[in-house]
């Protein structure tokens, strides 16, 4: 808009007398520079500026878009005015922006350590915890789910104040194309040894059983559920909230020599070392891979696209898998209208949006068990409500620190490639780990 | 001709009698006038962001927040870091496929175009083959990239499948997922990038060539690739220089390329300074680090710039001298 603006503004004053563009371009830099406050609606109460970066054909997207008109109903005269933002845009620009007054009222953020928590570390983020208790929206999160919405006076997540709510649950699950199963008469596994019998026999038959993306999230998500299978809730908080980890101990270790020995058996093909996460997916969505381990995130399009039988569940034989709480409601410390955001933040915690979060494929928070008709979003949610009971989400491998998801990424590649041991892999990750850590 | 125009203004001086420094002064006031809107820009757009970037440089910091000063501890991690010298090797690696080879086919090919392909097949022709080469210039490198990752895709993309259909489908390779491959498969599409711009300005170069050496060095019997040698080499040189300097700080500061086919991936094997600035910067936050290889970068370039045009300089003082 003001780029525009200044543009046009430059134009005119060039034909008049071209001397005068230096003193135009000189106001014209000047007023960018400034920010320009006259689009941000400022606190007249009137409009409630948010940002989210959901697909509008996402669970979250139509959840969100419903609660929105629901708003406005409720509040007359107030203007929603939403500005879609990519993931990308809001990750790499937040921090400047909620440092300028060109900050939203309320805006989705990713949590963990390194993203809503550096913020409320950098006192960008307000603090919720009293309108968090007097609105009820603790009672209606389990305690695993609420990790990711409190942060420490140093940014660790876990404990402290609350800094953001979020209205769904997300976690790794295994997808199963049923019908590859049926074709190759193959058990659909319930056991991690019942898993391992099946990846054998599918590269039996010539397919490579597990979709895979080593550009992106998937590969290094393996490798820590592999850990997974054999850690316990005291490995999970030291690796994530702690900043402990010991990338030599037995899990690790067998994390690391598993999945390299899947890749050399062919059970993950060495061909997605460069693939993306969306690759993986689709590759699953056209029958070349039976089996993709990944979020919940994938569950609506899966819906929507596959042409085939599938089911899902948690990766067999785990307790603990990867997973938290959505990404946040998080409420700038700039915001200009506080009450309104938290008025938001209500609705979308009301049984009504999160019913139609559950009935769209999204893992609600706070759904009525009964109102999701379709099976497979039941058995999903159930799946979710399982973990969250029994203390099983186990976050995210890139947790840790700021920028570890760039190592992972990498050194799995590497990893898969055969250019570095699994000795080596973790002794890299242990290094990035460490100097990440205590730089947090 | 630097020694006509003021003779010209002593002359027009003295016709209005004595009157003639006001005005001089007055216009070049307005000239200054002129440079003001450049001068602005070039303040706020490239010293202070590169000020700013260089204060940071000496800094711990995260982007936001408190800013603590570390002197050159920046520097010293950057000096022991694996990570950084990887990337420059393979900022050399782009040297050689954006610069070197292509001024050297760009050569061959403008010379070919120019000399046979014109005199042969006509001009409309050569305007045609031309154009086909700078296309890959005119194209945004983020669709020529993703095109590109297409046709090297290892199972379902063009490369391989083209293999497999001609029979050598052993040759099959995961183009930009082998580390060992990687680096080369970008260099290869670097080439073709870049191929049509020294052509383009070659070509534009051999038109002041004096046909008549052309013919003289014909008539005494040198053959194509002798008169390429000997007579286009050293005609255009100065079109060489341009070529070299301009290409070399293209490969130096390459970008949009690795983070489109490869984001630096697998493991790094693609790495470079500027993609591995850009993710410590804004992925790993760690803006003082990023800073200080940012800065080191801009020096490198500097400095090869500098000393470019400095001996391009020299080199045509030189010409002239022998010309004189």
């Amino acid at each position: 808009m003001l780029t525009i603006r200044s543009t046009k503004h430059t134009r005119t004053r060039r034909v008049r007398a071209l001397a005068a563009v230096g003193v135009a371009l000189t106001c014209a830099l000047a007023l960018t520079s400034c920010g320009g406050d006259d689009d941000s609606g400022g606190g007249d109460a009137k409009t409630l500026r948010l940002w989210h970066y959901e697909a509008a054909n996402s669970a979250m997207g139509a959840a969100w878009n419903e609660a929105i008109k629901e708003f406005e109903a409720k509040h007359p005269g107030v203007k929603v005015k939403f500005e879609e933002k990519s993931f990308d845009q809001i990750q790499k620009t937040a921090s400047m922006v909620l440092g300028s007054d060109d900050a939203p009222d309320i805006m989705e953020y990713n949590k963990g350590n390194a993203t809503a928590g550096l913020l409320s570390k950098q006192g960008l983020l307000t603090d919720m915890s009293a309108e968090v208790r007097e609105r009820g929206w603790d009672k209606l999160l389990s305690p695993s789910v609420a990790t990711t919405s409190r942060y420490s006076p140093a940014g660790t997540m876990g404990s402290g104040k609350w800094y953001g709510v979020p209205n769904y649950g997300e976690f790794l699950m295994a997808y199963y194309n049923e019908d590859l199963f049926k074709k190759y008469d193959i058990k659909v596994p319930t056991t991690f040894d019942e898993l391992t019998t099946a990846l054998g026999e599918f590269k039996k038959n010539g397919v490579t059983p597990l979709a895979n993306a080593g550009a992106e999230y998937l590969a290094h998500q393996y490798v820590y559920q592999l850990a997974l299978t054999k850690a316990d809730r005291s490995w999970v908080d030291g690796y994530e909230l702690k900043g402990k980890a010991d990338f030599h101990d037995a899990d690790w270790t067998y994390a690391a020599e598993t999945f390299a020995d899947w890749v050399k058996k062919g059970y993950i093909d060495k061909n997605t070392t460069s693939a993306t996460a969306e690759k993986a997916g689709v590759s699953w969505l056209q029958q070349k891979s039976p089996i993709i381990f990944s979020g919940s995130w994938w569950f609506g399009r899966f819906q929507d696209e596959a042409t085939f039988d599938w089911s899902s569940g948690v990766f067999p034989g785990a307790s603990l898998t990867p997973g938290s709480g959505g990404n946040l409601w998080v409420v700038p410390a700039k915001s200009k209208n506080k009450e309104l955001a938290y008025d938001f933040i209500d609705i979308t915690m009301s049984k009504k949006i999160q019913n139609m979060l559950g009935n769209k494929g999204g893992v609600p928070v706070a759904a009525d068990a009964t109102a999701i008709k379709d099976p497979k979003s039941k058995e999903l949610i159930n799946n979710f409500n399982t973990l969250t009971k029994n203390d099983g989400l186990a976050y995210y491998s890139d947790w840790p620190a700021a920028g570890f998801y760039e190592t992972l990424v990498s050194e799995t590649q590497k990893l898969m490639t055969a250019s570095a041991s699994p000795e080596k892999y973790l002794d890299s990750l242990q290094a990035a780990y460490d100097k990440g850590v205590s730089k947090g | 001709m630097s020694l006509a125009a003021p003779r010209k203004e002593r002359a027009a001086g003295a016709r209005r009698g004595g009157t003639a420094p006001l005005p001089r002064r007055g216009r070049r006031d307005s000239y200054a006038l002129f440079l003001l809107p450049g001068a602005v820009a070039f303040l706020l757009v490239i010293i202070a962001p590169f000020a700013m970037n260089t204060a940071w440089s000496f800094t711990d910091w995260q982007g936001v927040g408190d800013l603590t000063w570390s002197g050159l501890s920046n520097y010293r991690e950057l000096f022991h870091d694996a990570q950084f010298w990887a990337s420059f090797r393979h900022s050399l690696f782009m040297v050689l496929s954006m610069a070197i080879v292509p001024t050297v086919v760009g050569l061959v090919l403008a010379a070919a175009l120019f000399d046979f392909v014109a005199k042969h097949y006509g001009s409309k022709v050569t305007t045609v083959l031309r154009a086909c080469f700078y296309l890959p210039q005119v194209l945004p490198i983020a669709v020529a990239g993703i095109v590109w990752s297409w046709i090297l895709a290892p199972d379902d993309g063009a490369l391989n499948a083209f293999l497999r259909a001609v029979g050598l489908g052993s040759l099959q390779q995961d183009w930009l997922g082998d580390p060992d491959l990687a680096l080369y498969s970008v260099m290869g599409v670097m080439v073709w990038v870049q191929i049509g711009f020294p052509l383009v300005v070659f070509m534009a170069g051999l038109q002041r060539v004096d046909p008549q050496l052309y013919e003289a060095a014909e008539l005494d019997g040198a053959g194509w690739w002798r008169r390429l040698w000997h007579v286009t080499l050293p005609q255009i040189r100065p079109e060489i220089h341009v070529v070299l300097l301009w290409c070399t700080i293209a490969a130096l500061k390459v970008f949009g390329a690795i983070y489109v086919l490869t984001k630096g991936g697998p493991g790094g094997a693609t790495n470079v300074p500027s993609y591995f600035s850009y993710t410590t910067f804004f992925e790993q936050t760690q803006v003082g680090y990023g800073a200080a290889i940012s800065t080191v970068l801009t020096v490198i370039i500097l400095v090869l710039a500098l000393v470019g045009l400095k001996a391009q300089t020299r080199a045509e003082d030189v010409e002239e001298g022998r010309a004189a």
